[in-house]
C-alpha cells in the first residue's frame, strides 16, 4: 500500500512535468527518427537519392565560378549512376586549394592553378581543367544601360589603380566617341574575400601594365589602390547595380544572370571582342593546341589571358578540379569510392560538357578533354592504375 | 494625483486649529505650489509615458518587419517537396532543403547531449559544492578562487566570437579526423551551450531556498542526494528554460558550421562525414545569383525561425505559472 501511493505519487508528478521532458525528447527523438527515415521509410519517397550502404559519397569544395556547372553534374550523375553521390560546396577557390591541401574533402576545384608554395604543400596534385569561364567588366554608367563600352588592358589598369578619376576621361571617351560618358567620378568595386575571379582579373591587368605588375600584382587577393570591396561575385554584381557610375569585374554568368551590362575589351589583335562563349573558346581552344603540361606538372604558366587568336576574348581562364595522384594516400579514400571519383570526373569532361553552353559555360576543347583523359590514366590507387 | 494632495490636506487641518492670517498664507501658497506640481508632474507621465510607447514599437518594428519579409517570401516556396527532398540543380525550383533540416535537428541535437549536461553539472558545482561556509584557510581561498575563475571563464566564453569556435572545432576536429563532420559542428556549438546553461543553471540554483536544504541535512540525507532530489529537482524547470533557451541560440549560428560541417547536398550518412544545417544553407543560398535559390533562402529561413519558435514557446510553457525568472542578461 505504502509503496503504491509513493509510486503513484512519482507517477503523478511524472506525469505534471511531462510536458519538460516531452519537448526535450521531442527534440532529439527527431533527430534520431530523421536519421533512421533517411535510411527506411525514405527510401519509397526518394529512391534515387536514398543513402544505403552500397553508395558511395564523395566530397568535394572550392571555386565558386564552376558552381552552378558542378551542382547540375551532380543532379545529372545521380540519373546516370545512382549509386554515386556527389557533394560539392562553393566555398572559394582559396577555401578550395586550403581544403585539399589539408585533405578534408576528396576533391577541391580553383580558378587559378596551384603556384609552386601550394604545389610544394599539396604533393601530387593533379590539375584537371573542368570548364573554362571569362571575367567580364561590368558596369552601371546612367545614361549607357547596353553592353559594349569599348575598353583596353591599360586603361582598365589606370581605373583600378585610381589614375582615371572620371568617367569623361579623354582616354576612356577617345575610345567611345559614339557614347555620351557622364562627367562623374569613377567607383572601382572589386573583390573583399581571396578569389580566383581576383587571381585571373589581376593578371590580365598586370599583362596589360607593367606599373600594375610592378606595384600591385596578381593573386587571389592584392592590396587594391582605391574602390570599394563586395564579397563574392554576386556580391560585386550587386555592388555595381546598386550604385551609380560603378565599374568591377566579375565572371561572365554573373553578369548574364544579373543582367549587368559589361564592356568589350581590345585583344591582342586589336580588336574589341564582347566576352562570348565563341569567343571565349577560341582563346581556350588556340592555347590547347599549343599542347598542355601534364595532369602533375605546374600549370602555373597555362593562361587564356590575351591570346594571339584574332577573335579571341583577353580576360578568360581554365577552372581546375584538384585531385591527388595516388589516391590511396588520401584518408576517407578506398578503391572502390576512387573509381568512382575518376569516373565521375571522365564522365564531366565528356557527357557532362553538354550542359556548360545553357549555363553560359565553355566547352572544352577537344585537345583539352584528350589532356584531360591523359591525367585521368595517370591516377594510381597506392599504385595501382584506376 | 491625491498622493501629492495628502500632504497639504493634513496641513489644512493642523492650521485650522489655530487658524492665523500667516497660516491662511502658507496654506494658499502651500496649495498652489501642490497643484502646480501636480499637474506638472501630470504633464511629466504623460510625456514620459508617450516616449516609452514609442520606444517599445521602435523595438517592436525590426522584429516585425523581419516576421513580415520572411513569411512573405518563404511561405511560398514551402510544400512537402521543399522540406523532405534534397535539394536540386542550382538555378532549377527542383528539391528542396531535406538535408538542411535533418542535419540541423541531428547537429543541435548531438551538441545538446555533450553541451547540457556539462552546463548543468558546472552550474550545479558552482552554486551548490562551491560554497565555502563549511571550509576555512587556504582551503577556502583555493575553493572560491577556482569558482571565480570558471565563472570568469564562462563570462570570457560567452563574448568569444562564435567563428573563432568554429576554428577551434576546425582545428580540433576536422584536422584531426581529415573530414568535415557532425561531430565537429557538434562540438563547436556545444561550445557556445556550455556557458550558458552553466550560468543560468547556477543563478535558478542559488533562487532554491536553503531552508530545503537545510530540511535534507537535518534528515540526514547526503549532500548528493540533496543536490539530485531537491535542490536541482525544485529548480528542474530554469535549468530546462536555460538549456531550451541555448538550443535556440545555437540553432541559429552559422559561423562555427561553416568551418566544421560544410554543407552537404546529401541526407545524412555518417556521423564522421559532412551535414547540412539550416543557417549554414541560407547563407549559401543566399550568396548565389538565381532567383530560385533565394526563394529556397527565404523558406529555409521560415522553417529555422518556426522551428526557434516553437522552442521559445515550450519555455514559455514550461514557465508558465511557476514565478521562474531567470536571469538571461548574461546570454
Amino acid at each position: 500500500m505504502i509503496t503504491n501511493s509513493i509510486i503513484s505519487k512519482i507517477m503523478s508528478k511524472f506525469i505534471k512535468n511531462s510536458l519538460v521532458i516531452v519537448v526535450m525528447t521531442s527534440l532529439l527523438l527527431t533527430g534520431v527518427m530523421t536519421v533512421s527515415m533517411s535510411q527506411r521509410s525514405f527510401a519509397q519517397l526518394l529512391p534515387k537519392q536514398m543513402q544505403t550502404p552500397g553508395q558511395t559519397s564523395i566530397n568535394g569544395a572550392g571555386a565558386t565560378f564552376p558552381f552552378p556547372l558542378i551542382d547540375t553534374w551532380r543532379v545529372e550523375y545521380q540519373k546516370v549512376k545512382p549509386d554515386v553521390n556527389i557533394n560539392y560546396q562553393s566555398i572559394g577557390s582559396g577555401g578550395g586549394v586550403k581544403q585539399f591541401t589539408a585533405k578534408t574533402v576528396d576533391f577541391g576545384a580553383s580558378d587559378a592553378p596551384l603556384t609552386a608554395a601550394e604545389r610544394a604543400k599539396a604533393t601530387n596534385a593533379v590539375h584537371i581543367p573542368e570548364t573554362i569561364g571569362s571575367v567580364v567588366a561590368a558596369y552601371n554608367i546612367p545614361g549607357i544601360p547596353d553592353k559594349g563600352l569599348k575598353l583596353t588592358g591599360p586603361v582598365l589598369a589606370d581605373i583600378f589603380s585610381g589614375k582615371i578619376k572620371k568617367w569623361n576621361d579623354p582616354q576612356i571617351q577617345s575610345l567611345n566617341p559614339d557614347k555620351k560618358l557622364p562627367d562623374a567620378n569613377i567607383v572601382t568595386v572589386h573583390r573583399s574575400d581571396g578569389s580566383g575571379t581576383t587571381f585571373v582579373w589581376t593578371s590580365f591587368l598586370s599583362k596589360s601594365s607593367p606599373q600594375w605588375n610592378q606595384t600591385i600584382g596578381a593573386s587571389k587577393s592584392v592590396q587594391w589602390p582605391s574602390g570599394v570591396g563586395a564579397p563574392g561575385n554576386e556580391g560585386v554584381a550587386n555592388a555595381i547595380k546598386g550604385s551609380p557610375n560603378t565599374i568591377g569585374y566579375i565572371e561572365l554568368n554573373y553578369a548574364l544572370n544579373t543582367k549587368t551590362p559589361y564592356a568589350f575589351i581590345k585583344n591582342s589583335a586589336g580588336k574589341f571582342v564582347e566576352p562570348t562563349l565563341d569567343t571565349v573558346k577560341q582563346a581556350a581552344t588556340d592555347v590547347a593546341s599549343k599542347g598542355l603540361p601534364k595532369g602533375d606538372a605546374s600549370w602555373e604558366k597555362v593562361t587564356l589571358l590575351n591570346d594571339k587568336a584574332s577573335g579571341a576574348y583577353p580576360i578568360a581562364s581554365f577552372t581546375y578540379l584538384l585531385i591527388p595522384k595516388d589516391l590511396g594516400k588520401s584518408p576517407n579514400m578506398n578503391e572502390a569510392k576512387a573509381k568512382a571519383l575518376v569516373d565521375f570526373i571522365k564522365w564531366a569532361i565528356t557527357d557532362g560538357q553538354n550542359f556548360s553552353s545553357k549555363l553560359g559555360y565553355v566547352p572544352l576543347p577537344d585537345q583539352v578533354v584528350k589532356a584531360d583523359q591523359e591525367s585521368l590514366k595517370s591516377l594510381t590507387f597506392n599504385g595501382k592504375p584506376i | 494625483m491625491s498622493s501629492s494632495n495628502n500632504p497639504s490636506s493634513r496641513k489644512e487641518k493642523s492650521s485650522g486649529e489655530r487658524p492665523s492670517k500667516a497660516g491662511n498664507n502658507f496654506r494658499q501658497t502651500f496649495q498652489e505650489i501642490s497643484i502646480k506640481h501636480a499637474s506638472r508632474r501630470r504633464i511629466t507621465n504623460k510625456i514620459v509615458s508617450i516616449i516609452a510607447i514609442v520606444f517599445v514599437i521602435g523595438a517592436i518594428i525590426p522584429l516585425a518587419s523581419i516576421l513580415f519579409e520572411v513569411i512573405k517570401n518563404g511561405v511560398a516556396v514551402l510544400s512537402v517537396q521543399f522540406l523532405t527532398q534534397p535539394p536540386g540543380a542550382i538555378g532549377s525550383d527542383a528539391g528542396g532543403i531535406g538535408p538542411a533540416i535533418q542535419g540541423t535537428l541531428i547537429t543541435v541535437g548531438l551538441a545538446s547531449l555533450i553541451g547540457a549536461p556539462i552546463g548543468v553539472l558546472s552550474g550545479v558545482y558552482l552554486s551548490e559544492f562551491a560554497t565555502t561556509s563549511s571550509v576555512k584557510g587556504p582551503k577556502q581561498r583555493a575553493i572560491s578562487f577556482f569558482a571565480n575563475t570558471i565563472r570568469l571563464f564562462n563570462d570570457v566564453l560567452t563574448g568569444l566570437p562564435s567563428i573563432v569556435i568554429g576554428i577551434v572545432g576546425y582545428v580540433a576536429i576536422v584536422l584531426a579526423l581529415n573530414s568535415f563532420s557532425v561531430w565537429a559542428g557538434a562540438f563547436a556549438l556545444s561550445i557556445i551551450m556550455i556557458p550558458i546553461v552553466s550560468r543560468v543553471s547556477e543563478e535558478t540554483l542559488k533562487l532554491v531556498p536553503n531552508s530545503l536544504r537545510e530540511a535534507g541535512y537535518s534528515l540526514g540525507i547526503s549532500k548528493t542526494k540533496i543536490t539530485l532530489f531537491i535542490v536541482l529537482k525544485n529548480a528542474k524547470d530554469g535549468v530546462l528554460t536555460g538549456v531550451i533557451l541555448a538550443i535556440s541560440r545555437i540553432a541559429g549560428e552559422t559561423a562555427p558550421l561553416i568551418m566544421t560541417i560544410l554543407g552537404t547536398s546529401l541526407f545524412f550518412t555518417s556521423l564522421t562525414g559532412p551535414v547540412d544545417a539550416l543557417p549554414l544553407r541560407i547563407w549559401r543560398l543566399a550568396s548565389q545569383p538565381y532567383e530560385s535559390a533565394h526563394g529556397f533562402g527565404w523558406g529555409a529561413a521560415l522553417v529555422l525561425i518556426l522551428i526557434i519558435l516553437a522552442l521559445s514557446a515550450s519555455i514559455r510553457l514550461i514557465a508558465r505559472g511557476k514565478g521562474i525568472r531567470v536571469r538571461t542578461e548574461t546570454i
